[in-house]
C-alpha cells in the first residue's frame, strides 16, 4: 500500500519527478565520471609505462610517480653507472617535457638506439623510424585525435616537428622526439628526466635494485611491473583533494535538489498529511512516507546517473580518442550509496517538517 | 435518487462486525463525554477561546447534529473530541479513554481505532483510486487489505462499479461516499462527520444523510455530525446547538 501510494505520487507531478531524478543522475554521473576520468587517466598512463617493456625506472630524489609532474632532471651520466650493473641489458635515458599547447601532451625526448633496446622498439602503422633531429613519432591515437599524418609538419613547444612515423599506442608517451633536440628546448643539456633499465632476465629486477640503492641512496627506484599500483590519486599532489571536492560539490546538488523536491512535495501534499494523520497515521509512518518517496526517487536517479556516465563516456572517447575514463563497479556503487545518502539527508527535513505538522492546521490549509 | 437502491441496507448482515459497537442507546456510560472543557488559540500575544467549559456527552449508538454560526467552535469541539487537537483544560474521555492525558501519539493510537472522520471537502488522496483511499486506511490501522470487509463496505454504499477512479474522476457525492467507506472501514466506534453535505447539491445531500442515518439505525454506528443545514437535522437523535464556544441546549430533533 505504502508502495502504491508513493509510486502514484512520483506520477502525480512527472515533471517535478523526472527533475529529481535527471537531478540525481547528474550527481551520480559526476562521481561517477570524475573518479572514472582521473583513474581512467592514471591508469591508462600507468599501462603506457608499463608497456614500454623496462623492467625498473629510476628517478631524482625529488621527482613524482606522475611523470608529467617530473620536472627533475638527472645527469645523464648516471646512465654509464647504470650500464655497469650486473644483470643490466641495457639502460635509455628520457627527458620529458609537458606541452599544454593544442592539448595536454607528455612529449618524451629520447634516445632512439638505446629506447628501441630497452622497449623491443616501436611497431610502426606507417613511417618510419626518427632519424634527423626534428623528426616526432606519434601513436595512433594521439595521430586520430590531431589528424596528423605522415609527411605533416607539426608543431610543438614552439618547434616545427616533421612527422616521420605513426606507431602504435602503448610505449610510454604518445609524441616521441629525438632527446637532444627536447634537451636544447629545455635548455637542459645532458639532463634525463627518467632512466629506463632493461635486465637481462625479469627475475633480476630484484637483484639489480638492491644494487641501485646504495649507488643511488634516496633516488626513486620502481620496479615497472608495480608501477600500475602506485598510480593511484592518492599518490598525485592534488588529486585525491580535487576529486574529493567533485564529490562533495556531486553530493550537495543531490542534497539540495532533493531537499527542494521534497519540501515542495510535503507543503504540496500538507492536506494529505493531515488526513493520514486524521486516518491515524503517526510521525514515523508519515516519516517513513516521505523518506521512502525519496528513496524511490533516487533509485531512478542512480539508474539515470550510470546511463549517464556511459553516454558521457562514449561520446568523450568518441571526441577525444586519447582520453580514457574508467567506469567501474564499485565506484558505480558508491556514486549511488553517495546519492542514496543525500536523498535520505535531503529529505529528512521535509520529512520531519511533515511529521510535526499540526493536523487541523493541515486539514484547513489551502 | 432512490437511497435505498444506493444504500443496499439489506447486505449489511453480510458485515463480518456491525459498524461501531452500538445499539445500545440506554448504556450507563458514554462513549463520547467531555468536561468543562477548553480550547484556546493564540491569535499572536492574544489567547482566542474557542471552546468554554464546554460539557457534552454522547452515547453509544446515539446520533447527534451539532449546529450553531460560524465560528462558534463546532469544528473545534470535533476535532477535540476526535484526538486532532488538544484540548488546553478539561476532560474528553473516548470509550473511557482521556484524550487530555494523552500523548499526541497515545491519541493518534486511539483516533486510529476507535474514530472515523468525514470532512466538508472530502479529503480524498487525490492520487490514489478510490479504492487506494479506503485501503490505505485499513493499511494505517494494521490490520492489512480484509478484502471481504472492503467487499462489504464498497457495496454497502455502491461503489463498487468506481472503485478505480480518481477522485478528480467522480463527483462530489461519490467521493463524499468514498470519504465515509474509509472512515467506516476498520469500524470505529464514533464517526465524526464535519459538515459532510457542506459541499454537496440537495440530491447528494441527501444520499450522504441518508446514508449516515442508515449506518446509525441499521448498524448501530456511533455518530457525531457538524452541520449548517437545518433539515440535515431530521436525520439525527439530538440536536445539540453551540454558540460562542458552548453548548446552549440539547433538544430531541423530533
Amino acid at each position: 500500500m505504502m508502495g502504491e501510494m508513493i509510486f502514484r505520487n512520483l506520477l502525480h507531478r512527472p515533471i517535478r519527478t523526472i527533475i529529481g531524478i535527471l537531478a540525481i543522475g547528474v550527481e551520480v554521473a559526476l562521481v561517477v565520471l570524475v573518479v572514472g576520468l582521473t583513474s581512467g587517466i592514471l591508469t591508462e598512463t600507468a599501462k603506457r609505462v608499463e608497456g614500454i617493456g623496462a623492467d625498473i625506472m629510476l628517478q631524482s630524489p625529488s621527482a613524482q610517480i606522475f611523470l608529467a609532474f617530473s620536472g627533475s632532471p638527472m645527469p645523464i651520466k648516471i646512465g654509464d653507472r647504470l650500464r655497469e650493473l650486473k644483470y643490466v641489458q641495457s639502460v635509455s635515458p628520457v627527458f620529458l617535457q609537458f606541452s599544454s599547447s593544442g592539448g595536454i601532451d607528455l612529449v618524451y625526448g629520447i634516445d632512439r638506439d638505446s629506447f628501441n633496446a630497452v622497449s623491443g622498439g616501436f611497431v610502426f602503422l606507417s613511417g618510419k623510424d626518427m632519424e634527423g633531429p626534428d623528426d616526432l613519432l606519434v601513436d595512433d591515437l594521439a595521430a586520430q585525435a590531431k589528424h596528423i599524418k605522415v609527411g605533416d609538419t607539426f608543431n610543438l613547444l614552439n618547434h616545427d616537428w616533421h612527422v616521420a612515423g605513426i606507431v602504435e599506442h602503448g610505449k610510454g608517451a604518445r609524441l616521441f622526439v629525438p632527446i637532444l633536440t627536447l634537451q636544447d628546448l629545455g635548455g637542459a643539456h645532458d639532463k634525463a628526466s627518467v632512466f629506463l633499465l632493461k635486465c637481462t632476465r625479469p627475475e633480476h629486477t630484484e637483484d639489480v635494485i638492491n644494487e641501485m640503492q646504495p649507488l643511488l641512496p634516496n633516488y626513486k627506484i620502481h620496479a615497472l611491473k608495480d608501477y600500475l599500483s602506485l598510480m593511484t590519486s592518492t599518490n598525485v599532489p592534488g588529486l585525491n583533494v580535487f576529486v574529493n571536492a567533485m564529490i562533495a560539490l556531486a553530493v550537495c546538488i543531490g542534497l539540495l535538489v532533493i531537499f527542494l523536491t521534497m519540501y515542495t512535495t510535503v507543503v504540496e501534499r500538507t492536506r494529505d498529511i493531515g488526513v493520514l494523520k486524521s486516518l491515524g497515521a503517526t510521525s514515523p509512518f508519515i516519516v517513513r512516507a516521505i523518506l521512502m518517496e525519496s528513496v524511490a526517487l533516487c533509485f531512478g536517479g542512480i539508474a539515470a546517473g550510470v546511463g549517464l556516465s556511459y553516454a558521457v563516456r562514449a561520446g568523450f572517447v568518441k571526441a577525444f580518442p586519447t582520453l580514457s575514463i574508467l567506469i567501474t563497479p564499485e565506484w558505480v556503487l558508491r556514486a549511488g550509496i553517495i546519492a542514496m545518502i543525500g536523498a535520505i539527508l535531503g529529505a529528512s527535513y521535509p520529512a520531519w517538517m511533515a511529521s510535526r505538522r499540526d493536523a487541523v492546521e493541515a486539514l484547513t490549509f489551502d | 435518487m432512490a437511497i435505498a437502491a444506493t444504500i443496499p441496507i439489506a447486505q449489511s448482515e453480510e458485515l463480518p462486525h456491525a459498524v461501531g459497537q452500538g445499539l445500545v442507546r440506554k448504556s450507563v456510560e458514554p462513549i463520547l463525554k467531555t468536561e468543562n472543557l477548553w480550547k484556546l488559540y493564540r491569535a499572536g500575544k492574544v489567547e482566542v477561546p474557542a471552546l468554554r467549559g464546554v460539557n457534552f456527552s454522547v452515547q453509544p449508538g446515539e446520533s447527534v447534529a451539532v449546529m450553531g454560526p460560524s465560528g462558534c467552535g463546532k469544528s473545534t469541539l470535533l476535532y477535540t473530541i476526535g484526538g486532532l487537537a488538544s484540548a488546553t483544560r478539561g476532560t474528553v474521555l473516548v470509550d473511557g479513554n482521556d484524550l487530555a492525558a494523552m500523548s499526541d501519539g497515545e491519541r493518534t493510537k486511539l483516533r486510529r481505532s476507535k474514530i472515523g472522520f468525514v470532512f466538508q471537502r472530502f479529503n480524498l488522496l487525490p492520487t490514489m483510486t478510490a479504492k487506494g483511499n479506503i485501503a490505505i486506511a485499513q493499511y494505517i490501522h494494521g490490520d492489512g487489505f480484509d478484502p471481504h470487509r472492503f467487499d462489504v463496505v464498497t457495496k454497502l454504499l455502491g461503489l463498487e462499479g468506481r472503485l478505480n477512479h480518481k477522485p478528480s474522476e467522480m463527483s462530489g457525492g461519490e467521493q463524499q461516499r468514498v470519504a465515509i467507506a474509509r472512515a467506516i472501514i476498520n469500524e470505529p466506534k464514533i464517526l465524526l462527520a464535519d459538515e459532510p453535505t457542506g459541499n454537496l447539491d440537495t440530491k447528494n445531500s441527501d444520499v450522504v444523510l441518508e446514508m449516515l442515518r442508515q449506518l446509525n439505525k441499521e448498524l448501530g454506528q456511533t455518530i457525531v455530525m457538524i452541520t449548517h443545514n437545518p433539515e440535515a437535522v431530521t436525520y439525527f437523535d439530538r440536536v445539540v446547538h453551540m454558540r460562542d464556544g458552548v453548548i446552549v441546549d440539547g433538544i430531541p430533533a423530533d
